[in-house]
């Protein structure tokens, strides 16, 4: 079986930094996947390589069969994309915005206007479709642009952060999304930092530092009996302690 | 603080110049032609220390009111303020806007303009160490006129960022920025005057212009010297009240806005921004990729300050044509039939900041795969639909005012060809390379809005291009001066190559940016890899 996802000997350095240095990862198809790793890690890096918006030094991407870098209008086609830290087209309000990505990606009129009404609203956003994106909050924002990579009807699904800043209900209102697609035979991969939710979302996950894959399969193989969170330290090499230091920051010893 | 600020300002462009071979270079090249200005003006204080006093009065002040003037519409019109010290970074910090104030004027010096600006005044020391008094008098004014100049342009331009933002007021700003460019018209034409004069009249028009110019607060601070020395100790008195007071003001004009910012640091909030779901944009053009692009551009155009300020600049050149040509002694009507054809030859360089003015929310493009000939013309849809309105306006003024209809045909050849030739021109040199610009919400003042030298390098290649595409028409037109029937061939000749260069520039950017989409990204993006 092809993979949804599959990233080979990806590496990408900036300047003397080696952001991304020979990953290798497979999604199946029909999985929850979760790639976690510490600030710097290069997860940024690797999905904006695996989603052909930044060009890998060396390796390659590849989405269901297709290469992202040699057939990227294949490939591009079967992908919704949430990028993180690139802005939106703000001054256009989110059903303007909605409207503007189904139409790019060439989605027919008919079908647009009513996708765009039922994510809106799926989303909680319908109240606000007439609001600028410019004057949307970080979750509204986040909402949105999820919104824009689902109006196509994807086959993989790449979300950098996207249960940053959203709100606790929004946020189990994108999970029951984000189950029913993979349940009916999407694939999302999703970044995150918070172990507890990849914990308790994804079917598989990557810990990914340094660029690298240091290790990846199901939940339960990579947490080993133990929690998710200390597995994670452990791998990147968490040394607990230091805490005789920042003593001024302590409130008590404030002379109040 | 303002040692602090000062240090904040040189960190800040020591990093952006290792960062960016651009700025290297424009930095290096901006050096080098302000030293040029600052030794000419120098080497003129020098020389007009032979002069008598009268001379070296009238001089003086109409060069430094000159220059005060040239710091308030260049930073309005074309460079805006350097805002590497960004004010609204410090929103987080406790401090307020007068304590800030003093370190961010000081900041403001560090730079080409500022340092070239403070010498080219002291030519004002240079030219009035005669004696003591009038020494002391330069002495006084010379801080007083700089403070002037650069205060000045941060008020102005912070006054005019909250109106463009502000939606009550956008249309006023507009209306000043318009009135502000007949200004200029007028200026010129009184300068084109001076030619005409000769050498016995020239003396004359400058004592006038000198006592004109004195009188304004642009020659204030400047007129104080002379006053002086000429003995009408009065008119130095009322010189100092005035350029004191205007100081204070613009102090407290800036500090005002300052704190407005440092409050409220992100644009757009507390109006009402919901906007009407009517798809009328959208009817415009086809349903596709293209017409999606060209919907979405056309409701930047209306949102955008940075487009707004586009619209601005292209009217400005016109309109100033015009002025000066009606109000002008000299009959020619020809700069004022041509000013049509002059705002062509701008749009092209419009249509390619166009990828920069994106920024980073290009990617949307990218990750759904939009060929780039569709991404190319969908932006000469929406910019057509903008400019043929002003267009047809401005033919009509021009015509009607000039009343020479004879002249409609060659004008319309000239300005088909610089149309057609400059969006497609645009179109290609818009893929060649991009820069970072400010987002949206930062004011279209920002030093870098207008992108620096990227931006200029753009423009001037984009016109070259134009230029040349219209060759062939050009030729056509001149030789109708001499065989009229040749104004019907100059015509087609100019619709058949612009409509080619349009095309030609569509496919190649196009081409262009299916390979590159990803360079692009990177080269618009804001935090630069």
């Amino acid at each position: 079986m092809t993979s949804a996802l599959s990233l080979v000997g990806l590496t990408r350095s900036f300047g003397p930094k080696r952001a991304v240095d020979g990953l290798h990862l497979e999604v199946r198809a029909g999985c929850m996947f979760g790639l976690v790793g510490p600030n710097g890690a290069g997860k940024t890096t690797t999905l904006s390589m695996a989603t052909g918006l930044l060009r890998p030094d060396a390796g390659t991407a590849s989405v269901l069969g297709r290469d992202v870098w040699s057939d990227p209008a294949a490939a591009k086609a079967l992908m919704g994309v949430l990028p993180d830290g690139l802005r939106l087209f703000d001054r256009l309000s989110g059903g303007e915005l909605l409207h503007y990505v189904g139409l790019l990606r060439g989605v027919p009129p008919a079908d647009l206007a009513l996708r765009s009404g039922e994510l809106l609203e799926a989303l909680g956003l319908a109240e606000d479709r007439d609001t600028l994106v410019v004057e949307y909050s970080a979750g509204m924002t986040k909402k949105i642009g999820l919104a824009c990579a689902l109006v196509h009807a994807p086959r993989l699904l790449v979300l950098d952060e996207p249960f940053e800043a959203v709100d606790p209900v929004s946020g189990e209102g994108i999970r029951s999304i984000l189950r029913g697609y993979a349940g009916s035979g999407g694939t999302v991969v999703l970044s995150s930092h918070v172990m507890e939710l990849v914990e308790s979302l994804c079917d598989e996950l990557a810990v990914v530092a340094q660029g690298r894959v240091l290790a990846a399969g199901t939940v339960d193989d990579v947490r080993a009996g133990s929690t998710l969170q200390q597995r994670f330290l452990d791998l990147v090499g968490f040394q607990a302690g230091g805490t005789g230091g920042l003593a001024w920051l302590r409130s008590s010893s404030a002379s109040s | 603080m303002v040692a602090l600020l000062v240090r904040l300002k040189l960190t800040l462009l020591r990093n952006s110049l290792r960062r960016s071979a651009w700025r290297t270079v424009g930095l290096g090249l901006g050096g080098l032609y302000a030293l040029a200005l600052v030794a000419g003006a120098l080497a003129g204080a020098v020389a007009l220390r032979s002069t008598s006093l009268a001379v070296t009065a009238d001089v003086t002040v109409v060069a430094y009111a000159a220059l005060t003037a040239g710091w308030l519409v260049l930073s309005l019109l074309v460079f805006g303020v350097d805002e590497t010290v960004d004010p609204s970074k410090f929103a987080l910090l406790p401090v307020r806007a007068a304590q800030l104030q003093p370190g961010l004027l000081a900041a403001a010096l560090v730079g080409v303009p500022g340092v070239a600006t403070v010498l080219v005044g002291l030519g004002l020391l240079v030219a009035w160490s005669r004696s003591v008094p009038l020494t002391l008098a330069a002495l006084v004014a010379l801080p007083l006129g700089l403070a002037t100049c650069l205060l000045l342009s941060r008020a102005a331009t912070a006054a005019f960022a909250a109106f463009l933002s502000s939606r009550r007021f956008r249309d006023l700003a507009f209306v000043v920025l318009a009135l502000l460019g007949a200004g200029l018209g007028l200026a010129g034409n009184l300068l084109g005057g001076l030619v005409s004069v000769g050498p016995s009249g020239l003396r004359h028009l400058l004592a006038v212009v000198g006592r004109v110019a004195g009188w304004t607060p642009f020659g204030w601070a400047w007129s104080l010297p002379g006053d002086l020395a000429r003995g009408q100790l009065l008119f130095a008195a009322a010189h100092l009240v005035l350029a004191v007071a205007l100081v204070v003001v613009l102090w407290r004009a800036w500090g005002h806005f300052l704190a407005a910012r440092l409050v409220e640091p992100v644009e757009g909030g507390g109006e009402a921004t919901r906007v009407h779901g009517g798809g009328w944009v959208e009817r415009l053009y086809p349903v596709s990729p293209a017409g999606g692009v060209a919907a979405r551009t056309l409701r930047y155009w209306r949102r955008d300050p940075r487009y707004l300020a586009g619209v601005a600049g292209f009217l400005i050149a016109p309109v100033v044509v015009i002025v000066v040509t009606l109000t002008g002694p000299d009959s020619s009507v020809w700069p004022a039939v041509l000013s049509p054809a002059l705002m062509a030859l701008l749009v092209g360089s419009s249509l390619a900041a166009d990828l920069a003015y994106d920024g980073s929310a290009v990617w949307a493009h990218i990750s759904a795969g939009v060929a780039g000939a569709a991404d190319r013309l969908g932006r000469v849809m929406s910019m057509l639909t903008v400019y043929l309105p002003l267009l047809v306006v401005l033919l009509g003024v021009a015509f009607g005012l000039t009343g020479r209809w004879d002249l409609l045909v060659p004008v319309l050849a000239l300005t088909a060809v610089l149309t057609l030739g400059g969006l497609g021109s645009g179109s290609f040199v818009g893929t060649l390379w991009q820069w970072p610009a400010p987002p949206p919400g930062a004011s279209p003042f920002q030093r870098g809005s207008s992108g620096g030298l990227p931006a200029l390098l753009s423009f001037m290649v984009t016109a070259a291009l134009t230029t040349l595409v219209a060759l062939p028409t050009v030729a056509l037109v001149v030789t109708s001066v001499f065989v009229p029937w040749a104004v019907w061939p100059a015509l087609a000749v100019g619709l058949v190559t612009g409509a080619g260069a349009l095309w030609l520039g569509v496919r190649w950017g196009g081409r262009r940016l299916d390979r590159r989409w990803p360079e692009v990204l990177t080269a618009v993006s804001e935090r630069v890899a």
